[in-house]
């Protein structure tokens, strides 16, 4: 992917510049009574007091319900009265009221990425009801954890992409057309890409479609109509989307368009062409159930309604290999010098909407299809019993051209089995119970049976379907088959299933057999990142309040790519996409995330860790071995800094340094009796939130520290902690599989657990001491069982906590006293301040390297 | 008669069959289920889903091991795995059929089930194979001492008898 960036190389030193005007460090800390809620159990007058003495630290207001308007107004007058340029917040949990509370500081001219709370309720007050003292002395700890985060706080700036008004939909079956016809009516420029050479999809093949059997066709043909003439969009077919560069807003677009050798403006679609070509290929459109020519019309209906040359079967575009058709073509429509040629143009938004495939009955061979020529599937029946089908819509054998006297249908082909796919395809029941009532209508005296296993009509109008078939004498048998073997004279087919109703063997003979077959996922190998199920299915950002997003911004899914669906749910889908993606459309800017990595190119080795731990491909190298992040795809989880090896990944804050700061102070006193506990803010911190909403208690001798995402937690913090001798050290995260917020984040920080475990067996530190686990926002009991579990642990290994074997890599910071922060974060910030022209990343990394000196 | 080993088998065929949903696919394969509609795989299966219990008929028996059960079931159910558990399950409580009983009691008197016949020892000589080696008791009652098939084969013993009084 290149790069295109607003904010990697231009705003990184308008946000440095944002730093470095701040003259000095003055915090304010706004501690909260919360009427009661904090002020019962907490002294806040004492923590008042003791945030007083905290380096930086200029003004301290307590305030009985700081959320509240008056509250509000009193830190917005104390920014302004005391140049405050820090905000601490000691009331509730960040989930709840950061937002507030950076809205006020905002008000106040500041940029509200330099306010932050420390979570005295849902952490302290709720949790050590029973214990004030020590959650006195836990809620100091938290605000002076806080103070030491703020001291290298980054302003950030709110940015927004501008977005190109147009839109690439992918794939042009039933639910990319409606997507694009959606957005076409909207007034935005749509590109349609087909990979066929027809639009229609699926549908276009359809005789009748559920639950009314209203003519497939009939409804499509006018919209395809519809979209190739609408002045909006812009009909791409035989072509495939061949790179995507950019992001949300600023989509790069190449698209491989393959030669079709006819004119398609010149061609009347006449078929004089056909009746010269010489060469008979299985066709397409016809499930290879008859022949078609190498230049061919998918069907009467095609749009755009021209012929096109199947390169691979035609023998020759020249007078000496054929040529024929060029000669014939009164229209000179044939372009025999056509070659693949490549479309460039940029989008906003991308709609994929790439279907499904018919699952493929080769895999299945105990059904016989493929060897025995009356076993059809599904797709197979619609072109036979199609009036435009080879059969003009006479239902016949493939072996003798009979008319079939007795037709069974098996169920769940290709669905519903963990060797081809485990789930159920959705639609194939009901397209059955079609099958069955088109046979009787067509051939009243045609005995039909369903073989099915569970018969699925969920959706609207299907019971009075199931129920017209069953009035028409349609059997319904329950039992999947087992097995259809074929009479070698007479071609008829063998049925053997079980009726498990009846718990019976069933064998009888049918003149036919349909196999209802469900769908295949197709999708991945598109050129974006975006994840898919086992079975090749996209996967939506949220599988019910936001269906149709992906993890990718900007990038909507519909229709079958997303999972198999019938043609009304594509539908339904299909305008939903438009209509998510007309938001960002109409809009024109789009608001991206104002946090985002950056590589510290001083630092950075050049291994490309972090380009395999972006899930969101926002990481790439330029050529010359530099990596750098594209900001506006980063989502600031912080994964690839997790596992940067020489640590050259700056997460803006975020950083090590921030969360080092917090472990330090956390164990400044008494390190053996603290758990650290690394909580995500979309999974484990919630669940520890809600146990505090809950009033779960447990000991208070934990200290969060609160991340984007697990992926960020690296070994070093863990070891960190033990180094300073923490008595426990929890990583939690969201549940795997998918739980993660960023999709791959927990997956990541599994795998650096082993490395933990055996840095820590090197140094003698017992294995229960750390423990990794996901807790998801609604485990609140869960996170109090391992609070208290884990307060066991440390409880047992107080007193082997001096046998460290090797005691500790920086003996300086270990026993260090209170005040001792102070000074260090005070020295730190005059280095800071005289080296104001330096970038900020200079910046760290030189406080860093003096602070180790 | 009943102990917790028992009940762990138990609770292990249990977990096995768990994924079943009684499609049928197993049932339709089965050659002796064709001749011998007693001996339903897919209704052994259910009787340990909802029964909680080994089925008292012990149609299992009856099985061949052809695994085409096993190969075609969309659940990926290993179902020789549950009947053999069944069988094991019901000759630990002296429920094994009388010729099976029979058949342990020639294994353990001879070495062998079936003695190698004089036509394959001919053979073998042509062949210029080197010779079998002999069935030796001693080895099968061993091998029944370790793997406690003696108690099984007592209690079936104790069985056997009972129902011929």
């Amino acid at each position: 992917m290149t790069t295109r960036d607003p904010k990697d190389s231009s705003s990184e030193s308008t946000k440095v510049e944002v730093v470095s005007t701040a003259p000095e460090l003055r915090i304010g800390v706004f501690p909260c009574k919360c009427g009661k809620n904090i002020g019962a159990v907490v002294d806040i007058d004492s923590l008042a007091e003791y945030a007083k003495t905290l380096p930086g630290v200029v003004f301290v207001q307590v305030n009985r319900y700081t959320c509240a308007d008056p509250g509000q107004r009193e830190i917005e007058d104390a920014i302004k009265e005391h140049r405050l340029n820090r905000v601490i917040v000691a009331s509730c949990s960040p989930t709840m009221h950061e937002d507030t509370f950076r809205k006020a500081v905002k008000a106040a001219g500041l940029n509200p990425y330099l306010c932050i709370m420390a979570n005295i309720r849902e952490h302290v007050s709720w949790v050590h009801r029973d214990d004030p003292d020590a959650a006195t002395d836990k809620a100091k700890n938290l605000v002076a954890m806080a103070v030491a985060r703020a001291a290298t706080l980054e302003a950030q700036k709110e940015q927004d992409v501008p977005v190109t008004q147009a839109a690439l939909v992918v794939g042009a079956g039933v639910a990319g057309m409606q997507a694009a016809l959606d957005l076409a009516d909207a007034g935005f420029k749509v590109y349609l890409v087909e990979r066929e050479a027809t639009i229609g999809g699926i549908m276009a093949l359809l005789d009748k479609v559920f639950p009314q059997n209203d003519c497939s066709i009939c409804i499509l043909g006018p919209k395809m109509v519809d979209v190739a003439k609408h002045p909006n969009i812009n009909l791409i077919t035989m072509a495939e989307v061949e790179t995507i560069a950019g992001y949300v807003g600023n989509f790069d677009v190449r698209v491989k368009q393959r030669a079709r050798y006819v004119d398609f403006e010149k061609c009347t679609s006449c078929g004089d062409c056909v009746e010269v070509c010489p060469v008979d290929v299985p066709s397409r459109t016809d499930q290879s159930l008859t022949w078609q020519k190498a230049i061919q019309i998918p069907f009467p209906q095609a749009v755009p309604s021209s012929y096109f040359i199947d390169p691979k079967s035609c023998l020759g575009m020249d007078l000496i290999r054929c040529g024929k058709c060029i000669d014939r073509c009164e229209q000179e429509a044939i372009v025999s010098s056509d070659t693949d040629h490549y479309i460039d143009f940029e989008v906003g938004v991308i709609i994929l909407a790439t279907g499904f495939k018919p699952a493929s009955p080769e895999k299945i061979p105990r059904l016989g299809w493929g060897r025995y020529p009356n076993v059809i599937t599904s797709l197979e029946f619609e072109r036979l019993i199609n009036a435009a089908g080879p059969t003009e819509g006479n239902l016949v054998r493939p072996s003798d051209l009979t008319k079939p006297t007795s037709v069974a249908i098996a169920q769940c082909v290709g669905s519903r089995n963990i060797d081809t796919r485990s789930g159920c395809s959705n639609f194939c029941c009901a397209e059955s119970v079609k099958c069955a009532l088109l046979i009787k209508e067509h051939y009243p005296d045609t005995e039909v049976t369903i073989y099915y296993q569970d018969l699925r009509m969920h959706g609207k109008y299907f019971e009075d379907q199931y129920l017209k078939a069953r009035e028409e004498g349609v059997k319904f048998i329950r039992g999947r088959v087992g097995e259809i073997q074929q009479y070698p004279k007479t071609k008829n087919l063998r049925v053997s299933v079980e009726d498990t109703t009846h718990n019976k063997l069933q064998l009888l003979e049918y003149d036919m057999v349909i196999l209802s077959m469900g769908a295949e996922g197709q999708s991945g190998n598109f050129p974006l990142p975006i994840s898919c199920t086992a079975d090749s299915f996209y996967i939506e950002s949220h599988p019910k309040l936001r269906p149709v997003d992906t993890s990718s911004a900007g990038v909507f899914i519909c229709g079958g790519a997303e999972s198999p669906k019938d043609i009304r749910d594509s539908v339904i889908q299909a305008s939903a996409a438009a209509g998510r993606a007309s938001i960002i459309l109409q809009k024109g800017r789009y608001p991206i995330e104002a946090l985002s990595a950056r590589i510290m190119q001083d630092k950075c080795n050049r291994c490309g860790t972090c380009v395999k731990r972006c899930p969101y491909g926002a990481i790439s190298e330029d050529g010359t071995g530099k990596f750098t992040v594209m900001g506006a795809l980063c989502q600031a989880c912080g994964t690839c800094a997790g596992d940067c090896p020489p640590d050259a990944i700056y997460m803006p804050n975020f950083t090590s340094e921030q969360i080092e700061a917090q472990i330090e102070i956390a164990l400044a006193e008494r390190p053996e009796e603290k758990i650290v506990a690394f909580a995500c803010a979309f999974c484990s911190y919630r669940g520890s939130d809600l146990a505090g909403i809950s009033r779960m208690q447990y000991p208070a001798n934990a200290r969060v520290v609160r991340s984007m995402c697990s992926g960020r937690y690296s070994t070093k913090f863990a070891q960190k902690a033990f180094e300073l001798g923490a008595g426990a050290v929890l990583y939690s995260g969201c549940h795997l599989q998918t739980d993660c917020h960023f999709q791959t984040g927990n997956h990541w920080m599994v795998k650096r657990e082993p490395r933990i475990r055996s840095w820590m067996k090197r140094n003698n530190i017992d294995d229960e001491r750390f423990r990794v686990e996901w807790v998801s926002a609604g485990e609140g009991k869960k996170w109090q069982t391992i609070m208290s579990e884990m307060s066991e642990v440390t409880e047992r290994h107080k007193k082997s906590q001096p046998k460290l074997k090797k005691p500790i890599a920086k003996p300086k910071v270990k026993s260090k006293p209170k005040a001792k922060p102070k000074s260090k974060t005070a020295t730190k910030l005059k280095k800071t301040k005289s080296k104001s022209n330096s970038t900020k990343k200079n910046a760290t990394t030189k406080k860093k390297t003096t602070g180790r000196k | 008669m009943v102990d917790n080993s028992h009940n762990q088998e138990l609770e292990d065929l249990r977990e096995a069959a768990r994924p079943c949903f009684q499609c049928g696919i197993c049932a339709s394969s089965c050659p002796v289920f064709r001749v011998a509609p007693e001996m339903n795989p897919r209704m052994s299966v259910d009787s340990i889903i909802t029964d909680g219990q080994v089925p008292a008929e012990g149609n299992e028996w009856l099985c061949a091991y052809c695994l085409m059960c096993e190969e075609r079931c969309p659940m990926g159910v290993s179902l020789t795995e549950i009947l053999m558990g069944i069988r094991n399950i019901s000759s630990k409580e002296g429920k094994a059929p009388p010729d099976f009983v029979e058949s342990a009691e020639a294994l353990l008197a001879r070495g062998c089930l079936s003695p190698t016949s004089n036509r394959s020892v001919k053979k073998r000589v042509d062949l210029g194979l080197p010779d079998l080696p002999q069935p030796d008791p001693e080895h099968v009652k061993l091998i029944f001492e370790v793997t406690g098939a003696y108690e099984v084969l007592e209690a079936n013993r104790v069985a056997v008898k009972e129902e011929a009084e």
